[in-house]
């Protein structure tokens, strides 16, 4: 039982992830591979105002939220100038570049061993310390993001977002102002992510550098591609269906060892299978051309 | 309606007082002079046009010409070397393609560049200035006011819809509508839009003959309702139909202009273009 | 000191530049951003390893069938992924993804059958050779000897083969393949072989110095990709000259900045160059994104 409210748990968490993503990837059309980036954000900056700080969590996770807004216009500003190849190694970058500041700078992070002892979520003397109260915790973090997240999109700015990925020329001809938009949509894919992260820190109560590194931003990326971009639900069934799928392993069967390399090795062969059969995932609607 | 004056806008302004005062009045987008290079090879070059309010100016020349390029300049997408681009007295040269566009100046592209997984209702919905909406904060916490804009917006794009006639296909995808159609699409989004300059680029290329009476319908009837239109045509019996008046462009230069029979049976014209 | 690390930062480029040719071979043709380069350098190493201390074969015959199976996988991927993507038009971006999900599917085979350990083919570092204050291995020297030997035989493909001159053609507009009406199935074939070739040389070479991990292949390519940048998309010298700067930079920074950061400096560079210079030093024209 435990198990199932720690999946559920985890659902929440990268349905947030695949959510804010979704408003780059599937609705601007801009593949960013820099996610995991902004996740650790989130989860370092909430790590060091809880712990260093004796900040609350429901205080810690504004300001990190912030913070990675702010970070976030690094991608967004450069990201202006390029399309394509550019843009991804753009991200890319960053990606690599924010893992290493938080691999390296002991100091400041923790290097590799990174921040333990997170206190888990305290309002007014009422403590979030049972799997099933952070499972409330999560559902209710998740819903409001789900809330926000569908208001903004179906909006005239979302239509704004899906005019600039179908053709940024024609946007521009109708007085838009593309970069603008672009930004806006990297701070708030970039906040989002973020919270997230410190939802994740103070669920686990340690953390390290191995949950944010580029490998997660490609799985995070794999669960809209498989799940679905460009609307609503996409992300949250390609979340599930991700999450879900190792536990499927299990039950059949494979072994622990190897458990992890058998799903990624699922994902990847459907990654592949789904550009050439179902470039818009499962229950997605939009198509890469 | 914000606009952004350069200091340097009343001096150009004297400057540019070359042009008797009668077609000032209603001049409403001018180029003086503008001269455009792409690594040696000059696209546009000293060329001076004045287009004037509620006419049709037609565009014509080869392949070539400068006639695009010259369409890019006046929208922003391209910068001129030199030269001035005024629009209602205010210099828009040099600024940025969505700026003009907010000043009013819409343009069809000869590749009609619909947004081919947006609905129709959408895609005309995005011409629209005002949309409050488009800013995140107001659509999450003042909902009120962008749903009110929202609904008038829908009004007025669904007008402009059915003027184009294409009532029926709302809710279509863009890229479902036949070629016409998806051209009568890209009117209706420039009607909505309120532009006041509409620069129409090769309106009935492709264009089926039943469809291309309907565009030119729309087209006469955007002019009586007061709009500035330039159209670049290869089609020379849509030019003599519809234009008040014509430029002949070739590499790159303005050769001549006139009123369309004049131009049309030029014989530098029918050589150049013509082939007779 | 100083030589030393410049030595060192040589030997590296070297290796770096093996692969970026190859990987660059690719990209300027074929605007394809192969990723699955990464996992043909892993695999070649993976391949040897098999050979040598799985099969007990000898290190030529070993070398020989680990990199002729890497190369082969690199045209599997063509002939069987992006050709058909290819006849499809489909955007780069679904076919950049598809590798993606290659380079995923076969990392993690490769985690499965061997673990994540780093394996190491032979112990010791083997004979080395003193050049005044520098000391370079046996194998450092087999990769500048490969280097120089591969790139010149690049050089001549280039200037004196038709495919050369085809290959040319297409990095300075990959779109003219079908004006020039030749057989674009066996020009691709020939370059994804010519691609993996390079990479799994490198591979093997790198595996017989300081042996493999399921994720070198990864590192190498994106440093790789960053040369290719660096030193000028569609330009084949760009990507050797950028693998050089990248090495020899690396290198040289350990004198001062503790070599974990040196993922960050190669990126930090890309940066650099993508604001200020993004046709690279050697790139000609800008490719004009505009749609």
């Amino acid at each position: 039982m435990n198990y199932v409210l720690h999946l559920l748990i985890m659902i929440c968490i990268y349905s947030i992830l695949s959510l804010s993503l979704n408003l780059l990837v599937g609705y601007t059309g801009l593949l960013s591979l820099c996610h995991a980036a902004f996740y650790g954000i989130g989860a370092y900056v909430s790590a060091l105002l809880m712990t260093k700080l004796g900040l609350n969590f429901f205080l810690a996770l504004p300001v990190s939220v912030i913070i990675s807004m702010l970070l976030s216009l690094l991608v967004a500003y450069p990201s202006l100038r390029f399309k394509g190849d550019y843009f991804i190694l753009t991200a890319l970058s960053f990606q690599i570049i924010i893992f290493s500041v938080l691999h390296n700078c002991a100091g400041f992070t923790g290097g590799p061993y990174g921040i333990p002892g997170i206190p888990k979520p305290h309002l007014f003397g009422f403590e979030f310390n049972s799997l099933p109260l952070f499972l409330l915790l999560s559902v209710i973090l998740a819903s409001l993001v789900f809330f926000v997240i569908y208001r903004i999109s179906s909006s005239p700015f979302g239509r704004v977002l899906k005019a600039i990925r179908e053709d940024e020329l024609a946007t521009l001809a109708l007085g838009k102002k593309v970069a603008g938009f672009k930004i806006q949509a990297f701070m708030i894919s970039g906040g989002i992510a973020a919270i997230a992260g410190g939802l994740y820190a103070g669920y686990i109560t340690y953390i390290d550098p191995t949950s944010f590194t580029l490998d997660e931003s490609i799985f995070i990326l794999a669960i809209i591609l498989v799940g679905g971009s460009g609307n609503i639900k996409g992300p949250i069934v390609g979340t599930v269906f991700m999450i879900i799928l190792p536990e499927i392993l299990k039950f059949l069967g494979i072994p622990d060892t190897i458990a992890p390399n058998v799903r990624q090795m699922i994902y990847g062969a459907l990654l592949v299978l789904m550009m050439f059969i179902r470039q818009q995932g499962i229950a997605g609607e939009y198509k890469f051309e | 309606m914000n606009i952004s004056l350069s200091k340097q806008n009343n001096k150009k302004e004297k400057q540019l007082d070359t042009t008797s005062k009668d077609s000032r009045k209603s001049c409403i987008l001018e180029l003086k002079d503008v001269t455009k290079r792409f690594d040696g090879l000059i696209a546009v070059e000293n060329a001076s046009l004045v287009f004037s309010k509620g006419k049709i100016t037609g565009l014509i020349g080869p392949n070539g010409a400068g006639k695009t390029t010259l369409f890019n300049l006046i929208t922003g997408f391209l910068k001129p070397d030199t030269g001035t681009i005024c629009f209602n007295n205010y210099t828009i040269d040099g600024l940025p393609p969505w700026r003009i566009a907010q000043l009013g100046i819409g343009k069809l592209f000869q590749d009609v560049r619909i947004f081919h997984k947006l609905t129709v209702l959408e895609n005309v919905l995005l011409a629209r200035k005002e949309q409050p909406g488009e800013k995140p904060f107001i659509s999450l916490f003042r909902r009120r006011r962008a749903i009110d804009v929202e609904k008038m917006n829908i009004d007025e794009a669904r007008n402009w819809i059915k003027f184009v006639e294409l009532g029926e296909r709302e809710d279509s995808l863009a890229e479902d509508l036949s070629y016409g159609q998806q051209k009568l699409l890209v009117i209706a989004r420039l009607l909505a839009g309120g532009f006041e300059v509409l620069l129409l680029d090769e309106p009935t290329a492709g264009v089926n003959p039943r469809m291309i009476k309907s565009v030119l319908d729309v087209i006469k009837r955007m002019a009586q309702a007061g709009k500035t239109l330039v159209v670049i045509e290869h089609n020379m019996s849509v030019i003599a139909e519809i234009s008040d008046w014509v430029y002949f462009m070739d590499d790159g230069k303005v050769i001549t202009f006139g009123k369309p029979q004049e131009i049309l049976e030029d014989p530098e014209v029918r050589k150049a273009y013509l082939g007779v | 000191m100083i030589l030393q690390l410049l030595a060192n930062g040589l030997v590296t480029g070297c290796i770096y530049a093996l692969v970026a040719l190859g990987f660059g071979l690719i990209y300027n043709t074929t605007r394809i951003f192969h990723i699955a380069h990464g996992i043909v350098y892993t695999i070649a190493a993976y391949l040897l390893y098999t050979f040598v201390r799985g099969l007990g074969l000898s290190l030529v015959w070993s070398l020989l069938l680990a990199i002729i199976l890497a190369t082969i996988l690199g045209i599997v991927t063509e002939v069987f992924i992006y050709y058909p993507f290819y006849r499809k038009k489909t955007s780069l971006s679904v076919v950049m993804i598809g590798s993606l999900g290659i380079y995923i599917f076969l990392v993690n085979l490769v985690a499965m059958l061997y673990g994540n350990e780093t394996k190491i083919l032979s112990p010791g570092a083997g004979k080395t050779f003193n050049f005044g204050s520098v000391i370079l291995t046996k194998i450092q020297l087999a990769e500048i000897l490969a280097f120089l030997v591969f790139f010149s035989i690049m050089v001549l493909l280039f200037k004196k083969t038709k495919l050369g001159k085809i290959i040319r053609a297409l990095a300075d507009n990959p779109n003219l393949v079908t004006v020039l009406g030749i057989n674009i199935r066996w020009v691709r074939i020939y370059i994804f072989a010519l691609g993996s070739f390079l990479a799994a040389v490198a591979s093997c070479l790198v595996a017989m110095d300081v042996g493999m991990d399921p994720n070198v292949g990864m590192e190498v390519f994106l440093v790789s990709a960053v040369a290719v940048i660096v030193g000028g998309v569609g330009v084949f010298e760009g990507a050797v000259l950028g693998s050089f700067i990248l090495a020899i930079l690396q290198n040289l920074m350990v004198w001062k900045i503790p070599a974990k950061w040196q993922s960050a400096l190669v990126f930090l560079i890309l940066v650099f160059f993508l604001l200020f210079k993004p046709m690279g030093i050697l790139g000609k024209r800008r490719r004009l994104e505009e749609a």
